[in-house]
């Protein structure tokens, strides 16, 4: 029997919802000099919050943990995270598309 | 526990020098990422190789493990000696990470960010608690965790049961990391790839400060019926050929329930219709998109032989006509 310890309201992050970039930084475990050269790259938008500070859609979260793995994992350097993402992301959607198409054919 | 064998785990041999354990490691690494890899089980085999090499990779870490001795076996019944991690000098701050090894530049060991989802063999060699885990005070830190739930959880709402585990001080001084129970309640219309917000159950505040937030990021199992784009769902809908030859109103399955809808007449094969709304919920919500899949009835009784004949004398009908202009 599993025993409760506390009931947790969620709050969802959507479009509309930023983060302060260090905030992310932590999340992903990527340097802030990192995730600006990944902005650079148009990995991800940030936008100028009040002194000097930055901040980053929550949408961004899941493509930066990813870029932040290639990069720890597969020694990638930034240039190579974020062409990697760009690549995995379009051979997502090709699969994606697939699988529409084989419903239609009836293959699956 | 069981004890792991870490050499093997990286296909290396005990003598092997540093940069062959990276090279092994690295190739290993590329073969199983759980991002790009197509590979049976490899987010389990990544798991088990990022544990060997942060072993592996630290001088000090493998200068103990390899006291433990060369001849246990993988799958052996292990208990850690009594005098563990004696006799050993610790750089850094003692931390698991913190020996300065960093694969990407800019990119933290996950070690570092206090993630590692490593075995009990490692806990119990390595982990909070032991000379090798031994962590200073500071503040909470977030924390991130991946959650899975269906399309129709997604959409309607669901409650999860989350086993969390904290480091919590020991009387000794050392820490360990406690599991609690809690019920998270996930509201309706999550999409791919989301972020959920549990304010305060992050990783607590050593020494003073806020505890950190966690994290959840949601992640949609794929739907027996509908296909997920964004907050959009498409259904492949079978239609008879007199359905979409003449048009006519069918059931149509939704995530909200069975609807009524009109297919107009002269609608073809691939074709796509909008229910407005009727995805995922949100402002503004999802719409569901029939792809119309036209369904031949099999020629095999008399009478739809006799039909299919009918229509071939009746009808003056060329699907290749476009062909042979």
């Amino acid at each position: 029997m599993v025993r409760v310890t506390q009931r947790l309201e969620a709050h969802v992050l959507g479009e509309g919802d930023w983060l302060a970039a260090r905030q992310i930084c932590e999340l992903c475990r990527l340097d802030l000099e990192v995730v600006m050269e990944l902005a650079e790259l148009g990995v991800v938008a940030p936008r100028a919050a009040a002194a000097g500070e930055w901040q980053l859609p929550a949408t961004a979260l899941p493509r930066l943990r990813v870029a932040g793995r290639l990069m720890r994992d597969l020694g990638l350097n930034v240039s190579g995270a974020a062409l990697a993402l760009e690549l995995l992301e379009a051979q997502h959607e090709l699969e994606r598309r697939i699988r529409t198409l084989e419903r239609l054919a009836g293959d699956h | 526990m069981e004890f792991r064998d870490y050499y093997k785990v990286l296909g290396v041999e005990r003598a092997a020098a540093a940069d062959q354990i990276k090279g092994a490691y690295r190739r290993l690494a590329r073969k199983y990422h759980p991002d790009v890899s197509k590979e049976p089980n490899a987010e389990a085999r990544f798991k088990e190789m990022q544990e060997a090499y942060e072993v592996l990779k630290d001088p000090e870490k493998r200068a103990a493990y390899d006291q433990l001795g060369a001849d246990w076996k993988a799958g052996q019944q292990f208990r850690p000696p009594p005098d563990w991690g004696s006799g050993f000098e610790f750089s850094g701050a003692g931390r698991p990470g913190s020996a300065g090894r960093r694969a990407g530049r800019g990119a933290r060991s996950e070690a570092e960010g206090g993630e590692q989802d490593f075995s009990d063999f490692f806990s119990s060699l390595f982990g909070g608690g032991t000379p090798f885990g031994q962590a200073g005070p500071r503040a909470g830190r977030d924390h991130h965790a991946r959650v899975e739930i269906s399309l129709e959880e997604a959409f309607q709402g669901t409650t999860r049961m989350l086993e969390l585990k904290r480091p919590e001080l020991k009387p000794d001084g050392s820490l360990e990391l406690r599991a609690h129970t809690v019920r998270v309640s996930i509201p309706a219309g999550v999409s791919e790839g989301q972020l959920i917000r549990l304010a305060g159950q992050g990783e607590p505040a050593r020494g003073g400060g806020a505890a950190g937030d966690l994290y959840l990021e949601a992640h949609i199992q794929p739907h027996r019926l509908f296909q997920l784009d964004g907050r959009d769902v498409t259904l492949t809908l079978p239609v008879a050929p007199w359905e979409a030859a003449l048009g006519g109103s069918v059931a149509v399955p939704t995530l909200g329930g069975t609807v009524e809808m009109q297919i107009p007449a002269g609608a073809q094969s691939g074709q796509k219709l909008r229910l407005r709304g009727r995805g995922l919920p949100g402002q503004p919500p999802g719409d569901q998109y029939l792809q119309l899949k036209v369904v031949l009835p099999p020629a095999t009784s008399p009478e739809a032989k006799a039909l299919y004949e009918e229509m071939r004398g009746k009808l003056n009908f060329d699907p290749r006509a476009d062909l042979t202009r």
